[in-house]
């Protein structure tokens, strides 16, 4: 029977949560009081939730939350063990770390595990694979256009640049096909691209903010995929049979 | 439909049987309809109040829709 879906709409506290999430951004150039803002509008909700206060999700959405919750729990919390080891090191050199980029850090990897967990409950994991390597091609495809603006010849720029996102678009079909071959080949290119962006030195430097932010950034959705096109998925299983 | 639990699931037969959407189906039982396509995926094993309430809707019982997969009894 054809499924007619009701237009996706926000909730108000979805709305309400967004708005002081973008308000608390938007006001901390002024001041970064307001940060605090974002906070609440980021955690508000899941804590009223929690308390019996908001009632606007069903048991299995409160479940995804909550898986989420807890494998950005636990990738935060490896990150942190990192980030400590190398700022008691550091601190022995007289090197010191800001630390509104290594909470920012902290939050983005723990918001980017959670957000993963959550799609992998709502659209299962090959499904969500294959959006991730779209979304994260069509991005890096966007910024390799507009990188190429007021360059001296932007047709090769662009070519030479786009050469490194189109293989995601071909994985994303190929993981449509055949999803063990690609996780394969997703997995390999996150080790290769580790290497290259060199990981090595990121573990003796973990804080070196941008190249971090690059290897999460680049190499998450690329492990996330490869391992999620690695999982045995339900929706790959035959429908059963009618019971006698 | 194979569940990642040890549960095979014959929601999507009844309702299809019964001529409901997952959205009706997911009206009556007071869910919403991700969490029924997430039952009928296998992705999700719903709570003993769910399941009954499922069942309730079709008037069998709650095996009708869920059966442990055979050789999984710990006894």
């Amino acid at each position: 029977m054809g499924e007619t879906k009701r237009r996706w709409r926000p909730t108000p506290a979805g709305l309400i949560s967004g708005a002081l999430v973008g308000l608390g951004f938007g006001l901390s150039g002024v001041d970064w009081g307001f940060i605090a803002l974002a906070g609440l509008g980021a955690f508000g909700p899941g804590v009223l939730r929690e308390l019996g206060w908001l009632r606007d999700r069903d048991e299995f959405q409160l479940e995804a939350a909550r898986r989420a919750g807890y494998h950005g729990f636990l990738a935060a919390g490896i990150l942190l063990f990192v980030i400590v080891a190398q700022v008691e090191r550091a601190a022995t050199g007289d090197v010191t770390y800001a630390a509104g980029p290594i909470v920012m850090l902290v939050l983005g990897v723990m918001w980017f595990t959670g957000l993963l967990s959550s799609l992998f409950a709502y659209w299962g994991p090959r499904r969500t694979a294959r959006r991730v390597l779209l979304i994260f091609g069509g991005v890096w495809l966007l910024f390799t256009v507009l990188s190429s603006i007021g360059e001296e010849e932007p047709g090769l720029a662009l070519l030479m640049q786009s050469l490194i996102v189109l293989p995601f678009f071909g994985l994303a079909w190929l993981g449509g096909r055949w999803p063990k071959a690609a996780g394969i080949v997703l997995l390999a290119c996150t080790v290769f691209f580790a290497h290259f962006f060199g990981l090595g030195r990121l573990v003796d430097d973990p804080l070196s903010h941008g190249r971090t932010v690059a290897m999460v950034l680049f190499l998450g959705p690329l492990a996330s995929a490869g391992l999620a096109f690695l999982q045995r998925d339900p929706d790959d299983e035959p429908e059963s049979p009618l019971p006698a | 439909m194979k569940s990642r639990y040890d549960i095979t699931c014959h929601l999507k037969r009844h309702r299809l049987l019964a001529e409901l959407t997952q959205q009706d189906l997911a009206d009556r039982v007071g869910a919403t309809r991700q969490t029924i396509h997430a039952i009928e995926k296998g992705r999700y094993a719903p709570s003993v109040g769910l399941a009954l309430k499922l069942a309730a809707v079709f008037e069998v019982a709650v095996e009708n829709l869920f059966t442990l997969d055979e050789g999984e009894d710990d006894g």
